[in-house]
């Protein structure tokens, strides 16, 4: 049905190596010029591929854009699916008529995968690329280079490059696991026994956790061993990479509080960062410069939301003081664009989700809906995964902060801690 | 002869036993008041070891109380030191966050009575309002502030300045001065930031900014390598604002060198 048209595009790229090279070095970052209403999301219809693997691809790819909620996916019934790929070019007429900015055709080819994008309102190809991927037996990594290749095409046409290429860590059972964004490849990690909360190494291959029996702070390669980097008497708990990646920053205490401190991720001397007198301060974020803090601290007599400066002076609270008893708020995550930071806080006996502006100190609520807590950004800056008990059980669950729509990510035995991981590379 | 020296061994034995008798009552008896004499002696010294005993353990129950006593005191002082501890630190946490109210409070107040202040002037035809002359420095720090946090670094910087140009006395001041440092900070100008810390020190050394300026100041040279100097920043630290939470960090430091 599309042979001649994607013969005449092969011919062309054949032809003219230069071009694919071109097209490869400007399509990254580029943005497509869509028309559509202003304060909407674009309309988008991933054609139909008839090909081996075809639907695998448009259904992953479909699910990517639709998670990422900057584009509205518009679904096709099987005969609109047969109309609107007429032989030869789009049916833009068709496409209009359904709102849609623009058509994707992803299709799989022996080497990996080809994009095409075209403008409705131009009624022109907007964009042609081709992808190198593994074959569909590795399934992880070809779902990957999907993924890969939905996050470059959100990039292009809404300006925010997607979060579909990420996973989440999370503990189960005494263990930790990973799972992809949208769900899939659920999967325990090896080495990691007993952990506490985790967090990801901006570089996505390694992460640092905590473990309780012994009492210490690992930081691990992805598929590697472990080492330690800091143990000893009391507890030593949430850690988290400085922006850099080159030291680690977590709690420790004894009988007299709990302080943050700092030790170079390669291991050597602990340097203390907070001088909380006896109280308890702990869960670090950084903020995306690596220049501030944010913390969990009790010195007010409860648990509240604190920044401070990275060597550990200027110290702020950040959430306004509650005065009341019940007053409980906790596991503060900076955001990446450096706007907003995520925390829960107790409010009628149950944890919720709330971001505070950074810039107006102005919060919102994000949930309302069972008990919610321990979120954490994705690198978007829009996504939050979080557990709630919601269905049930503790799962883990993803929200837009800004839609509010919500879905859940795992089912089965109860989750905690949750860490979302920067943009992946290949795996 | 020989019946003679018989005889005189037969009286002998004769009378040794008749001797060996009274001797052995003499004895008896002696040995008897001895005896008692002992009992005595024992009997007293028994009482006297019994007295001493007792006297010891009195005497340890007397330290124990003490101990238990000491403990108690050590541990109430602890206790208490701890509570002050963090009834300090809420005391500041509660005025810190006074004083932020204040300063917002201090630059809306400033804003209203200038709008006050400046009536508008009936001018035929014109319906706009009267300008107010300028901000004070309450509003002058709150707009610096408010622009630092969207991340506008160099206008910031340029009310911060402006603060300290027109209110050199305003109570502001030390704090927008640390903040002109943090605006460097920000545009990745360490040696700018450094330069105005050290200021804020010279300056203001009796502000309670001072200490953290004089921290970072120290942090900052001594990650140029100039250890005596960085070391003498922070032992002033410690000396100059003890109780202040850069001396906790600064005796840490001090700790590594």
């Amino acid at each position: 049905m599309h042979l001649p048209f994607f013969r005449v595009l092969a011919a062309v790229l054949v032809a003219a190596p230069s071009l694919v090279v071109a097209q490869d070095t400007t399509s990254r970052g580029v943005r497509i010029g869509l028309t559509y209403d202003p304060g909407t999301k674009p309309g988008v219809v991933v054609l139909p591929v008839s090909t081996a693997l075809g639907d695998s691809v448009a259904a992953i790819v479909s699910r990517d854009l639709d998670l990422g909620d900057r584009i509205t996916v518009i679904p096709l019934d099987a005969s609109a699916s047969r109309a609107v790929a007429r032989a030869g070019a789009p049916n833009w007429s068709l496409l209009a008529q359904l709102g849609a900015a623009a058509a994707i055709q992803v299709t799989p080819t022996p080497s990996g995968l080809h994009l095409a994008v075209y403008n409705v309102a131009t009624r022109q190809t907007a964009l042609i690329r081709d992808y190198v991927a593994p074959p569909a037996s590795s399934v992880r990594a070809w779902r990957s280079a999907v993924h890969g290749l939905s996050d470059e095409l959100e990039q292009s046409l809404t300006g925010t490059r997607g979060i579909s290429r990420t996973r989440v860590l999370f503990t189960r059972g005494g263990r930790l696991w990973l799972i992809d964004s949208d769900g899939h490849g659920e999967s325990p990690l090896a080495g990691a026994v007993t952990p506490g909360s985790a967090a990801w190494h901006p570089n996505g291959r390694t992460i640092t956790y905590s473990t309780y029996v012994p009492s210490q702070i690992v930081v691990q390669d992805i598929g590697g061993r472990g080492r330690t980097v800091a143990s000893g008497r009391g507890v030593f708990i949430s850690p988290v990479f400085t922006p850099d990646g080159a030291s680690v920053v977590y709690a420790h205490g004894e009988d007299d509080g709990v302080d943050l401190y700092s030790v170079p991720a390669s291991g050597g001397a602990a340097r203390r960062l907070s001088v909380g007198r006896g109280s308890d301060n702990v869960s670090p974020s950084f903020s995306p410069d690596g220049r501030r803090i944010a913390f969990m601290s009790g010195r007010a007599g409860h648990p509240e939301i604190y920044t401070m400066d990275a060597d550990g002076t200027n110290v702020d609270l950040l959430t306004p003081l509650d005065v009341g008893e019940s007053a409980y708020r906790a596991s503060p995550d900076w955001s990446s664009d450096g706007r907003l930071v995520a925390f829960q806080s107790r409010i009628d006996g149950q944890f919720q989700l709330l971001t505070v502006g950074l810039r107006d100190r102005a919060l919102k609520q994000l949930t309302s809906d069972g008990s919610n807590d321990d979120p954490s950004w994705a690198p978007d800056a829009r996504h939050l995964v979080f557990v709630s008990n919601r269905s049930g059980t503790r799962q883990l669950w993803v929200i837009d902060a800004e839609s509010g729509r919500a879905r859940q990510l795992t089912r089965g035995a109860s989750v905690r801690l949750p860490s979302w991981s920067p943009r992946l590379g290949e795996p | 002869m020989r019946r003679l020296a018989l005889l005189s061994a037969a009286v002998l034995a004769l009378g040794g036993c008749v001797a060996s008798k009274r001797d052995v009552f003499l004895l008896q008896t002696q040995l008897s008041t001895m005896q008692s004499a002992a009992a005595r002696a024992d009997t007293a010294r028994s009482a006297q070891v019994a007295a001493v005993l007792n006297q010891i353990v009195q005497s340890n129950d007397s330290v124990r109380a003490v101990s238990a006593r000491l403990a108690k005191l050590q541990s109430t002082v602890a206790t208490d030191h701890y509570e002050m501890g963090r009834q300090i630190l809420q005391i500041q946490e509660l005025s810190g966050q006074s004083q932020r109210r204040l300063q917002e409070l201090r630059a809306s107040l400033e804003e209203r009575s200038q709008m006050a202040a400046a009536p508008p002037v009936p001018v035929q035809g014109d319906t706009t309002r009267a300008v107010p002359s300028g901000p004070g420095p309450a509003q002058l720090f709150q707009s610096s502030l408010d622009q630092l946090r969207r991340g506008s670094a160099r206008v910031a910087r340029s009310g911060f300045e402006e603060l300290l140009r027109t209110y050199p006395r305003s109570e502001d001041a030390p704090e927008a001065m640390i903040y002109i440092a943090e605006t460097y900070a920000a545009e990745r100008n360490q040696v700018a930031a450094d330069s105005v810390y050290g200021l804020v020190v010279q300056r203001y050394p009796s502000s309670p900014k001072a200490a953290t300026a004089l921290y970072k100041h120290a942090i900052s040279i001594r990650a140029a390598g100039r250890t005596a100097q960085a070391r003498a920043a922070f032992e002033r630290i410690v000396r100059e604002y003890p109780r202040s939470d850069e001396a906790s960090l600064a005796r840490e430091q001090l700790k590594t060198f």
